[in-house]
């Protein structure tokens, strides 16, 4: 603390103060580092060295030399159609989250305070019920003699009872209930923030109700959905619970096979290497949302400027 | 009227699409609690009569249910301990300091948020299986702490941030030590934030599976993985019990939030829950940025 006692020599007040407010901004700076350290220690001893260590452990071979041949043996054969269901089925359940999360983000952001708030408790209090449970529930509705299938009978909808279990439109299904609160906290946190007096203007200028939705409401909302988009299909990526209870052997998804390789096979390395092709794609995915949210953001400025 | 009025065939149309959405977040939820009291578990809904028997079987002698229950509450109060040290060191040096490479910091700290989950488990798996330290409740625990710190350390910067530094510095000027301004006057006024983030922490660390499923030993099971091989391999009815209560045990901890928050005076209240996972992935986003 030595650095906090004015030096005898300075008398003018400008540089005393300056002393003064760089010991101080010192004095905060240590204090934070000191308050930073465990966090970031335990991050890099617990998060980002095991990350690195799994990289290490996929360029190895089985006598310990660089190898890419787990990388190889990802994009082949059974590996490969894995893969590509992951990509298929994170797809599939992203684009169904952004459109029943944008109609029911679209409603709510209509709703008056107080309704809205609790329409919002409703969506966002199943995200914090074990997904696990919620595809438990699932389950139990889509099953053979379950309450869908039992009441689309009732009705005698043709072709009911459906197969809806251990399937693709099962895990979409199952996956896209577990992804929508995200979607529509993304998007309605957007939609709440849009002028409504723009779509009144247009509405004055002669455009159509189309129109209107089609060249202010939906370019306005764009931001939310490439947002919300592109973060679904990140966590769809990774994501374990419900393609393996809901879906059959046709949607084994990566992170199944990653369980398998380390669990029944032993097959460590090739279950790094896939893990480092997840991440891969995480990263391409977060890359691609920042490229066009600079690109949105370029082309906006530019409108405000002409 | 400065507002595009809505048809009210458009009106009829958003109310009814947005109640069935609505539905179909809850019906999943709504029929477990349900079917936990029918007679017949996995039978005709809704059941044709009702009973307790599956709740009183998920304590009896031979269950496996109480192990996984009480292993489960140990790791998530351990990683519930470790989260809070965490998150309030790491929010003080966010909001209250000038702390170098910020952004990266900060970034650091979410990243765990988005990067998936099954990859953190394997990078775990790879530590701690040479340590000969799987099915250890601390190596659960510290492998939950990786998500949950995130968590808590987002929701105690936005307390940090609720919290006049005046104050603070009001009580440093008349001599009063870092540690006693800490202990007498940021900690009581940071109450409110530090219960809902060990709230939030212990939910997370309850309800997760992955981490818990590459770091468990044969015996040394928790709740979400026992439920979870009952669920893939064994038929055993009383499984909808166990998720009714972990049905109710995440109702009650929303609650408590919510009771607390209220109670943290006018500053605390906005929103019922202003600081969920969605938030974090949004502001994950805007780092990655």
């Amino acid at each position: 603390m030595a650095v906090l006692a004015p030096a005898p020599g300075a008398a003018a007040p400008v540089p005393g103060k300056k002393r003064l407010s760089r010991a101080l901004s010192e004095r905060r700076t240590r204090f934070g580092l000191l308050n930073a350290a465990p966090v970031v220690v335990y991050l890099l001893v617990l998060f980002v060295y095991p990350i690195f260590s799994t990289l290490l452990l996929s360029l190895k071979g089985d006598d310990g030399a660089f190898t890419l041949h787990w990388y190889a043996d990802a994009f082949k054969g059974a590996n490969l159609e894995i893969l590509l269901t992951t990509l298929r089925i994170s797809a599939e359940t992203s684009l169904l989250s952004l459109v029943v999360g944008f109609v029911l983000a679209a409603a709510v952001s209509r709703l008056k305070p107080l309704w809205a708030g609790l329409v919002m408790v409703v969506v966002v209090v199943p995200h914090f019920i074990s997904a696990l449970v919620r595809t438990y529930g699932w389950i139990i509705l889509l099953g053979e003699h379950g309450v869908v299938n039992n009441a689309l009978t009732g009705l005698h909808f043709p072709g009911a009872p459906f197969q809806l279990l251990y399937n693709e439109v099962g895990v979409v299904i199952g996956t896209t209930s577990v992804m929508l609160p995200y979607t529509v906290l993304l998007l309605y946190a957007v939609m709440k923030g849009i002028d409504r007096r723009l779509m009144a203007a247009a509405a004055s200028m002669g455009a159509g109700r189309l129109t209107i939705f089609r060249r202010v409401y939906v370019p306005l909302v764009a931001p939310g959905l490439v947002n919300a988009g592109i973060l679904c299909f990140i966590l769809c990526l990774g994501y374990y619970i419900t393609p393996a209870l809901m879906g059959g052997p046709k949607q084994t998804m990566v992170a199944s096979l990653i369980d398998t390789q380390v669990m029944k096979q032993d097959q460590w390395n090739g279950a790094s290497a896939l893990g480092i092709i997840l991440l891969l794609l995480t990263f391409a995915g977060l890359l691609l949302l920042k490229l066009l949210q600079s690109a949105g953001e370029r082309y906006r400025n530019r409108g405000t400027a002409s | 009227m400065t507002e595009l009025r809505s048809t009210l065939a458009g009106r009829i149309t958003l109310t009814v699409l947005s109640t069935l959405t609505l539905l179909f977040l809850v019906l999943p939820i709504v029929v477990i609690v349900i079917t936990s009291f029918g007679k017949d578990a996995f039978g005709s809904f809704p059941p044709s009569s009702w009973t307790l028997d599956w709740y009183k079987v998920l304590f009896a002698d031979e269950s496996k249910w109480p192990a996984a229950l009480s292993l489960s509450v140990l790791v998530a109060c351990l990683s519930t301990v470790f989260s809070l040290v965490l998150g309030m060191t790491a929010a003080t040096a966010l909001v209250r300091s000038d702390l170098p490479l910020r952004t990266a910091v900060y970034g650091l700290v979410l990243a765990p948020l988005v990067i998936p989950q099954v990859v953190i488990a394997l990078g775990l798996f790879l530590f701690f299986e040479p340590a000969a330290m799987l099915g250890s409740p601390v190596a659960i625990a510290l492998g939950h702490t990786v998500l949950a710190s995130p968590i808590a350390v987002m929701i105690l910067m936005a307390t940090l941030k609720g919290i006049d530094e005046r104050l603070e510095d009001a009580a440093a000027s008349m001599g009063a030590s870092r540690l006693t301004v800490a202990r007498r006057i940021t900690l009581p006024l940071a109450m409110p934030g530090l219960i809902a983030a060990a709230i939030f922490s212990f939910i997370t660390s309850f309800d997760e599976f992955f981490i818990s499923q590459f770091l468990s030993s044969v015996d040394t099971v928790t709740l979400p993985v026992q439920v979870f091989n009952v669920l893939q391999y064994d038929v055993d009815p009383s499984v909808t019990a166990i998720s009714a209560i972990l049905i109710g045990v995440a109702v009650v901890a929303l609650a408590l939030v919510a009771v607390v928050r209220r109670l943290g005076g006018p500053g605390q209240q906005e929103g019922l829950l202003p600081t969920e996972p969605g938030v974090g992935l949004a502001a994950g986003g805007e780092t990655a940025s």
